[in-house]
């Protein structure tokens, strides 16, 4: 730290985590507790006493390329053992809100996150959006057997979801392309491409919530809504494709292979956000606390689980008074993800995914941490450019 | 020895609760000023946890020798009075005239003994010794400790097993008395000091440094009697799983203290402490590692001085970071101790053969007489006219400190009995 450093605090940045942290950044006396206790972070890539430290210095452009947000993965180990009460993992999920807010395209979208009415609006946006390839009041006069086609022809409602999806992507592309900018200027030079595969491969496993002492029950809760919405996800696209190429009609016969296997994909799914919920409720509650935006995405989440079972329930059981219904808040609450994903915690897979690729060379070269016998440890490389203690040298 | 009992009008006494380092020298103080003093302790030897360290600092003095020369002082001076298994059962009345019920349990044996032993070779039970932190075994009979004063055995009678009267039946001197019952006696004192001190923190309450799980994890209050000559290891320290010399020692500071979790306050004393146990370390160690990882280190006032040559003397490694995991090696049972270095801005785990914890301060205030105020930290408050806190129970302190809070105590205390004297 020989170098002289110039700060410029930005004021409004702290505000924002302060106020999204739920806490006071200032209770925070760097004793280094949170880092210590982490199981994720690494000797080269202590996180969260340097994150909370940038933080209340205001330090927003270190820390929006900052992988360590993305490395925690959020177990509150840190927060229960603060002895200052200052809520570290509270901070890093207030400043993984604050980099997608800043790394959103188009900007102004940014300002959606966290923010309670903007989730309301997106759902009622997404609805009066629907209704534009919906056939009204086709279903009061549809024959038997009732199926949503009658709702939403499927040409009309495929090409819509193309099209959204393709307006995400490339709004996801843009936004991981200022996210690796922001990580290069901000030090983690790691490359990308090449450890992409390792790190997905890590991410399927989910090693890493193996190692959060808290982390035991959500680890399968998330492993559950992953693998179930990753299996939808396919299933949905390839029976949509099917079918517009006219190999495949809905609804599937039950015991149709695609079918079985989206079916199992669905409970799986249900059954992951339901721990997910039950976890947050049970015990993270009492512990650290969830903020807005966990339980936006994971109501979302609930929510497409709970109305898509309902749907086909109430389609296998012919109910036109209220499968349509249901069907119709569940398509609406699908597409307010889809819109929402790049505003949401769900970039979260994306952000993750880069930053530990970004990451992945330095944590395999240097290890978790280091063994040394006591003494002086070798000289390490100072990290890239910033200071690990501002005025804390006692 | 002076006559306090019920009934004696014109008493100006004080009333001096705990007999450490502080209410010794706040009722000798007292007495020597010509007052009467009326010293009640819990246990059954004066002296308390200064009794049990090896060294205090600045000095790094002996701490038997203070003591002793205080228990000169009280043996030669009529005017204290010494009651130990002691405790305040009730405090009534105002400054200037307070009456108090202490209970004195019984000690079973009697001022005829000689301090011969024959009763300790026969008794047939072990407990747990708590003047070495449990870390011996002493017999249900015993004298407390090789110092003790006064020079007199014990029996933990809840130990006995029933009927056994192998002790008694040895005894020569007939000094042992098995069926003594507990008694009560009333006081009137002009005023009250209370010095009930301190205990050290519960470190197994904080699960994430190992205490109670590994063995070769300390606190700082066991290595007082590691390094003490008359300790478990006669003054040789060696790690508790397998009595090998250690070769890297950690200090792992704020252990309990600073944490809304445990201790919410510093306890003022433990970073001079470790510091000091350091030097006795490296005095028997020349190549043993030493680190301590402390959050600030806090060595206030004259002490800096202390803590810089203690550091240069003794080749202290500091890293600032507090430890935030200690996990034992299955089969060398070394530790290995997590944290972040701060100012390198690296996460490290290093292994170390020791581990010292350094546990804070809690007030002991559960022998305070009802009524008493306690701060918000649960420490003795001021606010009590006519009783008057003093040491460890009314904030951490160090010894040399304790002392001048204790002199400073017996001041308004004669002050209050004095004040009785002129209105009254």
């Amino acid at each position: 730290m020989a170098d002289a450093l110039t700060i410029q605090p930005d004021l409004e940045f702290i505000r924002e985590v302060t106020e999204n942290s739920g806490g006071d950044l200032k209770k925070c006396m760097q004793c280094a507790t949170c880092s210590a206790v982490c199981s994720l972070s690494t000797e080269s890539r202590p996180f969260p006493r340097q994150q909370v430290l940038k933080a209340q210095w205001g330090m927003s452009e270190q820390l929006t390329g900052d992988p360590a947000i993305w490395l925690c993965h959020d177990c509150g180990d840190c927060t229960a053992r603060c002895p200052r009460g200052a809520r570290p993992s509270a901070v890093m999920d207030a400043l993984r809100m604050a980099a997608i807010r800043r790394l959103a395209f188009p900007r102004f979208m940014g300002s959606m996150i966290g923010r309670r009415e903007n989730g309301a609006i997106m759902f009622l946006f997404s609805a009066l959006l629907l209704l534009s390839v919906a056939k009204l009041p086709a279903f009061h006069t549809a024959a038997r057997p009732l199926i949503f086609a009658d709702m939403f022809p499927v040409s009309r409602l495929e090409m819509f979801f193309y099209i959204v999806s393709a307006f995400v992507v490339l709004v996801l592309a843009i936004s991981a392309a200022r996210f690796i900018k922001e990580l290069r200027s901000a030090g983690a030079r790691g490359a990308i491409l090449p450890s992409l595969l390792p790190a997905l491969i890590e991410i399927f496993l989910h090693r890493r919530f193996a190692g959060c002492e808290a982390g035991k029950v959500r680890r399968w809760g998330h492993l559950g809504v992953l693998f179930g919405f990753i299996g939808l996800a396919t299933a949905s696209t390839v029976l949509g494709v099917e079918m517009h190429l006219g190999w495949m009609v809905t609804p599937m016969p039950l015991l149709y292979p695609l079918k079985m296997i989206a079916n199992l994909c669905a409970v799986v799914f249900a059954v992951g956000v339901s721990i997910l919920i039950w976890n947050r409720l049970a015990d993270r509650e009492k512990r650290v606390g969830s903020s807005f935006c966990d339980w936006y995405f994971l109501s979302l989440l609930g929510g497409i689980g709970l109305t898509g079972i309902l749907s086909e329930t109430l389609r296998l059981a012919q109910s036109p008074d209220w499968m349509y219904s249901i069907y119709y808040i569940h398509l609406s609450l699908v597409l307010t993800l889809f819109l929402s994903t790049p505003y949401s915690k769900f970039v979260h897979f994306l952000y993750r995914t880069i930053a530990m690729a970004a990451t992945w060379q330095e944590s395999k070269s240097t290890g978790r941490v280091q063994l040394a016998a006591g003494g002086p440890d070798a000289a390490l490389p100072e990290g890239p450019g910033l200071p690990h203690a501002i005025g804390m040298r006692s | 020895m002076a006559n306090l009992n019920a009934g004696n009008g014109k008493s100006g006494a004080i009333l001096v609760v705990g007999g450490g380092i502080a209410g010794v020298t706040c009722a000798i103080e007292a007495a020597e000023a010509g007052f009467e003093a009326v010293l009640v302790e819990k246990a059954a030897y004066l002296g308390g946890h200064v009794a049990a360290f090896h060294r205090y600092f600045p000095k790094l003095c002996p701490p038997p020798c203070g003591l002793e020369i205080n228990f000169r002082r009280i043996r030669n001076n009529p005017r204290v009075t010494v009651y130990t298994l002691a405790e305040i059962e009730s405090l009534k009345g105002s400054p200037g005239n307070y009456e108090a019920v202490i209970r004195i349990a019984p000690r079973f044996v009697t001022s005829a003994c000689t301090l011969c032993g024959e009763c300790e070779r026969v008794c047939p039970v072990e407990i747990p010794d708590a003047f070495n932190s449990g870390m011996t075994k002493t017999k249900a009979i015993r004298l407390p400790h090789r110092m003790a004063f006064p020079a007199q055995y014990v029996v933990e009678r809840s130990a006995c097993p029933e009927g056994c009267r192998l002790c008694a039946d040895a005894c020569r001197y007939n000094a042992i008395g098995l069926a003594q019952q507990e008694t009560w006696k009333t006081l009137r004192v002009a005023s009250v000091v209370l010095a009930t001190g301190w205990e050290p923190y519960d470190a197994a309450k904080i699960d994430n440094l190992g205490f109670g799980q590994f063995s070769n994890v300390v606190t700082n209050v066991m290595l007082e009697r590691l390094a003490a000559p008359d300790g478990p290891t006669r003054g040789k320290i060696l790690r508790p799983s397998d009595g090998k010399p250690p070769r890297a020692v950690a200090f792992v500071q704020c252990a309990g203290s600073r944490d809304r979790n445990h201790l919410p306050y510093c306890s003022g004393v433990c970073c001079t402490a470790s510091l000091k146990q350091a030097a006795y370390i490296r005095s028997q160690y020349p190549e043993a590692k030493i680190t301590m990882f402390y959050i600030d280190l806090r060595t206030p006032g004259q002490l800096e001085e202390f803590a810089a040559k203690t550091i240069a003397a003794n080749g202290v490694e500091l890293i600032k970071g507090k430890v935030g995991k200690v996990q034992e090696q299955p089969g060398s049972r070394d530790l290995l101790v997590s944290a972040e270095d701060v100012l390198k801005g690296r996460k490290i785990a290093r292994e170390y053969d020791l581990v010292v914890l350094a546990v804070g301060i809690v007030p002991q205030t559960g022998g305070l007489p009802a009524g008493v105020n306690l701060d918000e930290f649960g420490f003795a408050a001021d606010g009590n006219p006519g009783v008057y806190a003093a040491g460890c129970v009314k904030r951490p302190a160090e010894v040399a400190v304790s002392i001048r809070d204790a002199t400073g105590a017996a001041l308004k205390a004669i002050e209050c009995v004095a004040g009785r004297a002129h209105h009254g």
